[in-house]
């Protein structure tokens, strides 16, 4: 049996009397993506630093690469990368300067650390740039930026918090194709998000969490298979949705259905779109709805997440 | 230590890209300096003396007979005067005349004369010059007297030979006063106090605004991601800590030979000046590093910084000397590091102190240093879990 990189047991967090995160385990093996998927708030935040070290566990254990991070942590720390959600970089030095500050944080030092430094830089395309201050990057450079310090040191397991919030599409793709680089060459990624089309593309197993505990792990495919297979079907217009979200809610087809909070949007799991669909457009416009918008759209994590949860991943 | 090292070295560039920190570290303090130090003690050769009488013979004898010195007599209408050009560095020496030496002038008996000396190193001299030249001045008084009394100059001159065996001269008693504040700023030079007063205001002021950058670097996540490397909390805490020290020695280094090539300000031992500059750059980088954790907004902790900067060290003699405060107020001025730093830095300006002579200085800034550092130590560690 293959050795984890990761092996996270029953990890308990609480601030005062809110519990963040609830018996959360995980696993992942070299070469393995894992997503955690859920809302703003859902405890992945928390969950990934107390993987990190940077917060102890209530109750519950994280072992990297056979280190324990309660037992040993700085001997932990060195198989791990970190690329938090924030823009984790000094905006007056240079990517070179930040590269090289953060290699020495790692140990490393001379020709090792530059010619690491010239290597991430080059992954991250960023060799042209090496020398300006990072503050006069892109978003999407910095993001970059970002990235690299936490490839540095060749760790065994990289976690990615959120690296795309705020990224413009070109530039998302760049990050979404390196990490998948990464992990074909063997490096173990923990990758949090709450873009459920980022995890179907990089994860290979994907654990939804929701409340501090993960409610379903599997792969995509698995997950899908949760919800019987259902299809989701989205309204958007407007009109008096609390009683179009009650007469839909009695077709027999339709199993959930919840309201987009903000907008005029119904999302519905229904078995048989193709065959129901019409008879879902009739209640709805019957009930006072003026249809903007009519979209189906075959299984996928959000309507897992609305099957498990009864909630919308951006709600 | 490596980490230690990478931390502090990149601490300092981040102080150095910051080109208006260069404007707080190297020009003001130096400006102040200057103005600090014409303000106390400009243009002391226009009015060495300072002199109150009640304006009889020996008034203005005395005062022809200084002026003939080639000494600059300012003449004031109060004692209160006299004390006050003093102490504020406007005169070398004051002296003061009343009645009965006016009296004691005119029977040709030894009259008093109350002498203030300075805090300057000329000070001394003035007063030498001043009392010869008193004496002088009443020899000459006596001897004119005789003449007088015997009209015919060869026999006045045969009888002041005479007299001179048998009367001695009148006699000069001068009384000097011990000042509390002249004997403290004894062997001090014009710029010398306000040199000392400023290294530490600016020393504490640049060490203190280490605490918006890192409220900057933890909401950046820098610190967390610092704190995911094999790194502990004592190396980030030492790292932080020593790249501020070493941005404070820099400056008080400048400050020191700065002042010493421009205004000729001496500093004592330069080692033990340097081992109290280092404690006490220790205080301010520790308490950068507490309202760095415990503010959240760069702006507030900016005027925490300042004003916090600001006030310690008027309470503690930054601003106006220790020497001049009330008891009670010395007493106050003792919670702050800067009473303790500038009276350290005091003894070993003007009176050549040692290492061993600041001991109890040292110690107690030493202990408010390790209070600081651990509690900001402390608050590092909370601020990581409260981060989440």
């Amino acid at each position: 049996m293959t050795t984890p990189v990761l092996q996270v047991e029953g990890l308990r967090r609480s601030f005062g009397p809110a519990t963040v995160v609830d018996g959360v385990s995980l696993r992942i093996d070299p070469g393995e993506t894992v997503g955690l998927l859920g809302p703003n708030g859902a405890g992945k935040t928390t969950t990934i630093s107390m993987i990190a070290g940077l917060l102890r566990p209530d109750d519950g254990s994280v072992v990297i690469q056979g280190v324990d991070m309660g037992a040993e942590p700085l001997a932990a720390k060195r198989h791990l990368g970190l690329v938090p959600q924030d823009l984790a970089i000094y905006p007056e030095l240079s990517a070179r300067s930040n590269l090289s500050f953060f290699g020495r944080l790692q140990g490393m030092r001379g020709a090792d650390l530059r010619r690491r430094v010239a290597e991430v830089l080059e992954v991250v395309g960023l060799t042209d740039r090496a020398t300006g201050a990072s503050k006069t990057f892109s978003g999407g450079m910095k993001r970059r930026l970002n990235i690299a310090i936490g490839l540095l040191h060749e760790p065994r397991l990289l976690i990615l918090d959120e690296p795309t919030v705020g990224v413009d599409p070109q530039s998302r793709n760049a990050i979404l194709e390196s990490v998948e680089a990464l992990s074909g060459e063997g490096m173990a990624v923990l990758y949090t998000t709450h873009y459920m089309e980022e995890a179907e593309r990089l994860c290979d197993r994907i654990g939804i969490i929701d409340g501090g505990q993960i409610i379903a792990e599997g792969t995509r495919d698995e997950l899908v298979e949760l919800t019987g297979g259902a299809d989701t079907v989205t309204l958007v217009g407007e009109g008096p949705l609390d009683e179009v979200e009650a007469a839909v809610a009695g077709i027999p087809a339709v199993r959930e259905v919840r309201r987009v909070a903000g907008e005029g949007r119904l999302v519905m799991v229904v078995q048989g779109a193709p065959q129901a669909i019409s008879a879902i457009v009739a209640t709805a416009t019957g009930a006072g709805m003026t249809l903007r918008d009519v979209e189906t759209s075959r299984p996928d994590l959000e309507s897992v997440f609305l099957h498990l949860t009864g909630k919308a991943l951006r709600d | 230590m490596r980490v230690v090292l990478a931390i502090a070295w990149v601490e300092l560039r981040r102080f150095l890209a910051d080109r208006s920190n260069l404007f707080f570290v190297l020009i003001l303090p130096l400006a102040m300096v200057a103005v600090i130090g014409w303000q106390f003690g400009s243009d002391r050769s226009g009015s060495p003396v300072s002199v109150h009488g009640p304006g009889g013979a020996a008034t203005e004898a005395l005062v022809a007979g200084w002026e003939d010195a080639e000494l600059a007599v300012t003449v004031r209408t109060t004692p209160e005067l006299v004390q006050e050009d003093v102490s504020r560095g406007s005169a070398e020496v004051g002296v003061l005349l009343d009645a009965e030496a006016e009296t004691a002038w005119r029977d040709g008996i030894p009259m008093e004369l109350e002498i203030i000396t300075g805090s300057s190193s000329q000070a001394p001299a003035v007063t030498q010059v001043v009392r010869a030249q008193a004496e002088a001045v009443a020899t000459e008084a006596t001897q004119v007297g005789l003449l007088e009394t015997f009209g015919d100059a060869t026999e006045a001159r045969a009888a002041l030979e005479d007299a001179s065996a048998l009367v001695p001269p009148a006699q000069l008693l001068v009384q000097q006063p011990e000042d509390p504040v002249a004997v403290a700023f004894e062997g001090a030079e014009q710029f010398d106090n306000g040199a000392v007063a400023q290294l530490l205001l600016f020393v504490f002021l640049s060490t203190l605004n280490a605490a918006p950058a890192l409220i900057k670097a933890r909401r950046d996540g820098v610190v967390r991601r610092t704190m995911a490397a094999p790194v502990t909390t004592a190396q980030a805490m030492a790292g932080l800590t020593t790249g501020r020290v070493v941005i404070a020695l820099v400056q008080g280094a400048y400050i020191m030979l700065a002042s010493s090539l421009l205004f000729g300000v001496r500093w004592g031992s330069l080692g033990v000046a340097v081992a109290v500059l280092l404690v006490f750059g220790l205080i301010a980088a520790g308490a950068a590093m507490v309202i760095g954790v415990l503010v959240d907004s760069e702006g507030a902790a900016s005027g925490l910084a300042v004003g916090g900067g600001l006030v310690l060290g008027a309470v503690g003699g930054s601003m106006v000397p220790l020497e001049f405060y009330s008891d009670t107020l010395r007493q106050v001025a003792q919670l702050t590091p800067h009473a303790w730093a500038n009276d350290a830095m005091a003894q070993i300006q003007r009176q050549g102190a040692g290492i061993a002579d600041v001991l109890p200085q040292l110690g107690v800034l030493a202990a408010m240093a390790v209070g600081v550092l651990v509690l900001g130590s402390l608050l590092l560690r909370r601020s990581l879990a409260r981060a989440m």
